[in-house]
């Protein structure tokens, strides 16, 4: 500020001597005007660069230049100083309020100076040294330029009286010459002399705003430094290790590495022929392979890959959109995943091998049963027949004709009545099987005689209305229904105690008998509930399903299953307890039997241990059916399985 | 008050009812949607993809999603941390900005327009870099998508209405170059290999390995299903991650950074190699440097400026070599020479900087220059090329090696060896120089491999990796030194290659039919003896054929008992474990599968050939 200041002092002065001089100015060309007008015009149009460009030092030497170009006049001008000095003061003031303009006008004279370069070339030398020559100084091709010949003052000032022009007339020194002055720079001093800006067109307001926005720092004239724009980012791992508080930073997994079948030239067999290119058209949008190998004999020969931009913009998509999760990959031997089981050779002995295969029957065996001594099992099959076996021989001993599907068939649980319940169509008959001592038998034949014994142990029948009969074609007694017996719903006695089981569809309903009230419900939550059985214990259930389901009950822990072994791919047949030993077997229409070792303790805390033991197959499919029945030999570790290929067979260990 | 609590309590022994005011919990407090953290930072959808982008905010996966499947998730705690982000004030203020000249434009002041234009404001993201990378190995670990990236727009053409820039194409261009420089100088090339989609790179820098794909030099087509700027916002970040951890690699060589290149060769477009000129000459003033710097501080200014002048007059060296008869292999030796001695490198480098050792290799007009240029001298060999700037010509009698990639070549040197680049890379991946003669000009060489295949863990391996193995063995065995080993042992890779590579077939089948010979004795073997035995056989058989039967058909093969065990074994597991047990078997399944197919394909191949 002070800088400018000084200047603004400076032009004043200026200014005064150029009033002072104004009635003795002199011609002057005309050509350096329209110049400096030109000039100033653009410069208004680009006045923000200009300012840039603007330097104050060289101003303030235009400034002291001008100065000693009048300095020679000035003292021949007396009379009209206090003419001037009013104005001056007024001047004076102006300025100092408004620093700035002065300022701009000077730049606009010093400029109009540089364009038209002076005539002589001596420099900023005194000019007192060229007093005494003849020459004023150099031209710029270094001759002399001579002086003008000196008029006599007195001539001089005759002239000056005389002429009507001569206060536009001033003396360049420097040049020697007479400069007169043109009606626009009368004007332009005149404007100068007001305090105005010396150009008529020059708008003040822009000015001042440029000048409020440089004081503001808005406009700005050296440039910014230049930061460098890379830098140790990383100068100290070590003080970088402090936590933020944020979540933790889940790198995002890198992309897969390319295989072999990737390769500009893989490996003959990597590439698929033709057959399976098409093939891969047939295929599912998301199994078919997205990338199909190909071979180039040379590197030259790649083409540019037309999914490359693709690809980076899919994983781009994948890196800010996809939600990482922290997962651990697990490396887990499939031999740690599979339960910790006893091994199965101590648990021996159990059917696994078959033994014997008892052949008689026409058609698929629907229903086996032993009797409680293991001599002997009967079988109903659906070719109407019910036959009486030996076990040990295979032979068989005697034939029932019933003419009608035989539905079930059961052994009279006490040893020393061999009496066989069998369900043919609508009807139960009780038949003697002639077996034991002659005691026995006429034991039998009174009991059939009566015929009222109603604790049979049959097949469930939901019996509405039946009447006894006596039939003497098969030595028995003829229950007659009206109805179809159904196998539908299944009832079982406890061992021991007076619980009663009926299985619904879904579930299994316990019942007191002695009190007559529902105990507890089973909820299987099976599909549908095929077979039922009671571990000989009594606490202890198993039911088999429809859906090849096996469920085990604990009655003592819930009524939920206590677990559920799905083992057949097709529906459960029949379940069966062994009755000493701790196996259960399971049969299905998949033409198999499972036999599993299920262990249960008389320590209330320690769980029933369920060990699958063996897969007996040898049953053939026929007619959709495989394996229809199973029962254990009441005192051997032996089982009987019934085919729907008329086949019984027995498997033992 | 008292009508109007009771409802409220009332309601609030419903199960997950939460009255209004009260805070959330569980999954619904710790996550939000995308939509509603954009409504919370009020931002539009664009801005918040930018500045995810930017920041490396990813969505999460809550563990029960509470607006159902098809929404994204983020946590609570990401969205605080970008609305805490000074830069998000940034860019709105630089919207403000932008409306400013676009209000000025509307209005027609050119002048305003332009002034604002010049002093719009900008934005850094180091500060991001330090923030998403505290430490150095992180950045280098997260570096593969930024290298595979940068890479990719190196190679693509300025396109107006996807906004790529030529300035952003040079820039990423400089930058690829300049991390291909270092991984060049520092021996720390590791892997490559040529695919369909492009060269694979794999670097081993501070025990992490880096990958990286560069796409072939073609002009590359840009789909129009793109969305450019979500890849121009990546690429944005990626382009300052590349300039610090460049900083810091060259920093590590003590290379002033921004390199001042070569303007000849630049303008050239061999920016690769005037880069490793540069920071060979730079290295090799700093290892002076030190002893300088350690003297004095008040001796540091001297030093700086003598640092400035070296700069200088090592720029000027350069190009005053260069200028040189450039068949002068001497002075590019010695460089290298000196630059090589100061660094201590680990075992891997060691081995992988003497692998192309005085070989001289020079390529033709039609090999991949960039690609090859980077990968030789990684491996410690000197290279030339067909052009301007060239060290060395191809008349230079000294050149061992000459890449070429045509069917034929006209006139041949009988001094060098004529091969195609794929014996380059090939020899790279196999850490051996493998004989040239399957790589000879007009044959087709063998398979490229990929060595980023565990060949023993997939199962398969191809004939050529075998074969690979076999002279990786070989030339071990050549390395030590062994005193019954003779010439005829130095050829034997040669010899192993071809016999191998040919007569490999011949030996497998050799091998089956040794096997069904054997298999066919015991059969007669077996045929004799029960002929023998006959007569006792068939009246045992006679008499017991209900039981021989039953028992034949009780003996279940060997395979149905192992089934059986499985499947009984897999009872007694619980739904999870089978599950799990399900996959594992599903996809070993998968891979032996594949595997077989391989296989089958293979040996139809054979059978065609034969």
């Amino acid at each position: 500020m002070g800088a400018s200041k000084k200047e603004s002092v400076e032009v004043n002065k200026k200014e005064e001597e150029e009033n002072k001089n104004r009635k003795k100015t002199q011609p002057t060309k005309k050509e350096k005007l329209s110049t400096e007008e030109s000039l100033l015009h653009k410069k208004q149009e680009d006045r923000a660069k200009n300012y840039k460009g603007f330097s104050e030092d060289d101003a303030s030497e235009d400034f002291k230049s001008v100065e000693k170009s009048e300095a020679g006049d000035s003292e021949s001008s007396g009379d009209e100083g206090f003419h001037n000095t009013s104005s001056n003061e007024g001047l004076a003031n102006e300025s100092q309020s408004e620093d700035s303009e002065p300022d701009q006008g000077g730049e606009e004279s010093d400029s109009s100076e540089d364009e038209v370069a002076p005539r002589n070339t001596v420099g900023d030398v005194p000019l007192e040294w060229y007093r005494d020559e003849k020459h004023i100084g150099y031209d710029i091709t270094g001759k002399k330029l001579k002086k003008k010949e000196r008029q006599d003052k007195l001539d001089s000032f005759l002239a000056n009286v005389d002429n009507s022009k001569n206060w536009r007339k001033i003396y360049d020194e420097y040049n020697d010459e007479d400069v007169e002055v043109t009606n626009e720079e009368t004007k332009l001093i005149r404007r100068m002399l007001k305090g105005k800006a010396p150009h008529g067109d020059f708008d003040l307001y822009a000015v001042l705003g440029l000048v409020r926005a440089i004081r503001k720092g808005l406009i700005k004239f050296d440039k910014p430094k230049e930061e460098p724009r890379f830098y140790m980012l990383w100068g100290d791992d070590a003080s970088s290790s402090e936590k933020t508080g944020h979540l933790s930073y889940i790198p995002a997994p890198k992309p897969n590495l390319p295989g072999h079948e990737e390769s500009y030239n893989p490996s003959l067999e990597y590439i698929p022929t033709q057959e399976e290119i098409n093939s891969y058209q047939l295929m599912d949008e998301e199994d078919r392979p997205k990338f199909i190998p190909k071979r180039f004999m040379s590197l030259r020969s790649i083409p540019a890959y037309e999914n490359a931009v693709k690809d980076s913009f899919e994983r781009c998509l994948d890196l800010y959109l996809c939600p990482r999760v922290h997962k651990k990959r697990i490396n887990i031997d499939p031999e740690s995943l599979k339960p910790k089981l006893p091994s199965r050779k101590d648990l021996k002995p159990y059917p696994a091998t078959c033994y014997l295969e008892y052949k008689g029957h026409k058609d698929a065996v629907m229903s086996i049963s032993t009797e409680t001594s293991g001599h002997w099992i009967a079988s109903g099959s659906s070719d109407g027949t019910v036959r009486l076996w030996e076990v040990e021989t295979c032979r068989c001993i005697k034939v029932w004709e019933f003419g009608e599907v035989v539905q079930y068939v059961a052994w009279n649980p006490l040893p020393e009545l061999p009496v066989l319940a069998v369900s043919v169509g609508q009807d139960v008959f009780l038949l003697n099987t002639g077996l034991g001592n002659e005691e026995t038998q006429r034991k039998v034949k009174e009991l059939l005689h009566v015929a009222t014994s109603t604790a049979l142990d049959d097949s469930g029948n939901k019996v509405s209305a039946w009447s006894w009969l006596q039939d003497d074609k098969h030595e028995g007694i003829r229950l007659q229904h009206f109805k179809t017996v159904y196998s539908v719903e299944w009832h079982l006695f406890h061992p021991t105690r007076s619980i009663f089981f009926v299985s619904t569809k879904k579930n299994v309903r316990v019942y007191d008998l002695l009190k007559q009230k529902l105990i507890k419900k089973l909820e299987t939550g099976l599909r549908e509930v095929s077979s039922i059985s009671v571990h000989p214990a009594g606490d202890n259930v198993i039911v088999g399903s429809r859906d090849g389901k096996l469920c085990w009950f604990d009655m003592d822990l819930s009524s939920k299953p206590y677990k559920v072994l799905k083992c057949h791919p097709k529906d459960i047949t029949n379940v069966a307890f062994h009755r000493s030993y701790p196996l259960f077997a399971s049969c299905s229409d998949d033409c198999t039997a499972y036999v599993f070792h299920g262990m249960v303790y008389s320590d209330l805390n320690q769980n029933p241990l369920i060990v699958p033991l063996e897969i007996l197959r040898g049953h053939a499919i026929s007619n959709g059916r495989g394996v229809l029945d199973c029962k254990f030999h009441p005192r051997q570790p032996w089982l009987f399985t019934a085919g729907a290929d008329s086949l019984i067979k027995l498997y033992c260990h | 008050m008292v009508a109007r609590k009771k409802p409220s309590t009332m309601v609030a022994r419903k199960k997950h009812y939460r009255p209004p005011g009260k805070k959330k919990e569980g999954n619904a407090s710790r996550y939000v949607t995308r939509s509603q953290a954009i409504k919370q930072l009020q931002v539009t959808l664009g801005f918040f993809r930018r500045l995810s982008i930017l920041k490396g905010i990813f969505p999460r996966e809550p563990k029960k999603k509470f607006k159902g499947n098809n929404h994204t998730y983020y946590h609570v705690k990401d969205i605080a941390f970008l609305q805490h982000e000074p830069l998000l004030d940034k860019f709105r203020d630089i919207r403000a900005y932008q409306k400013k000249i676009k209000k000025a434009e509307a209005k027609k002041n050119a002048d305003l327009a332009t002034l604002l234009r010049t002093r719009e404001p900008t934005y850094k993201l180091d500060r991001l870099v330090r923030e998403r990378y505290p430490k150095f190995v992180d950045a280098l670990r997260d570096l593969d998508d930024c290298l595979t990236m940068v890479h990719l727009f190196a190679a693509l053409p300025a396109v107006e209405r996807a906004k790529i820039d030529v300035e952003l194409i040079h820039n990423c261009r400089r930058l690829s170059h300049e991390w291909q420089a270092y991984v060049c100088r520092t021996y720390k090339l590791r892997k490559v290999f040529i695919s369909v989609k492009g060269i694979y790179y794999q670097a081993e820098i501070e025990g992490q390995k880096i990958t990286w794909l560069t796409p072939h030099a073609m002009q590359q087509v840009l789909p129009d299903d793109v969305n450019f700027s979500v890849m121009l916002t990546f690429l944005e970040f990626y382009e300052t991650l590349l300039g610090f951890v460049n900083f810091r690699l060259y920093h590590s060589l003590n290379v002033k950074y921004p390199p001042i290149l070569d303007p000849k060769l630049e303008a050239l477009a061999s920016d690769l190699y005037a880069l490793s000129r540069y920071i060979v000459s730079n290295t090799r003033t700093s290892t002076l440097e030190p002893k300088a710097a350690s003297s004095s501080p008040s001796e540091q200014l001297e030093a700086k400026e003598k640092e400035m002048q070296a700069d200088e007059s090592e720029l000027r060296l350069a190009q005053l070599q260069h200028q040189l008869p450039s068949n002068e292999p001497g002075a590019l030796m010695h460089l290298m020479e000196g630059a090589e001695c100061e660094n201590e490198d680990d075992q891997d480098t060691k081995e992988c900087k003497r692998l192309f050792k005085n070989m001289k290799f020079f390529l033709s007009r039609e090999v991949p220059r960039e690609s090859l240029l980077f990968v030789i001298p990684a491996f410690g060999g000197v290279v030339s090329w067909d052009g301007e700037a060239a060290p060395y010509k191809e008349a230079d009698q000294s050149i061992s090696h000459q890449i070429v990639d045509r069917p034929t070549q006209g006139h041949r040197y009988l001094s060098r060896e004529y091969i195609q680049p794929q014996w380059i890379y090939d020899c790279i991946n196999a850490w051996i120089i493998l004989p040239t003669e399957a790589y000879m000009v007009g044959r087709i060489p063998p398979p490229h491999l990929s060595p980023f295949v565990d060949n023993d863990a997939e199962g398969y391996v191809p004939d050529y990796a075998e074969t690979i193995k076999r002279l990786q063995a070989a030339a071990r065995n050549e390395v030590l030194p062994m005193p019954g080993v003779g010439k005829e042992d130095l050829d034997d890779p040669q010899n192993l290659l071809v016999e191998g590579y040919i007569s490999r077939a011949e030996a497998s089948e050799a091998a089956q039919t040794k096997k069904k010979m054997v298999t066919l004795e015991k059969q007669y073997h077996e045929e004799l003896q029960s002929e023998l035995q006959g007569a006792v056989m068939k009246k045992s058989k006679q008499g017991s054929t209900e039981h021989a039967k039953a028992s034949e058909e009780s003996v279940p093969d060997p395979k149905q008992i192992a089934e059986d065990i499985e499947t009984m074994s897999k009872l007694g597991m619980s739904r999870k474990k089978r599950g799990l047990l399900e996959a594992i078997e599903k996809r070993k399944e998968r891979n032996t599968a594949r595997i077989s197919k391989l296989k089958e394909r293979k040996k139809k191949l054979k059978s065609s050939e034969n």
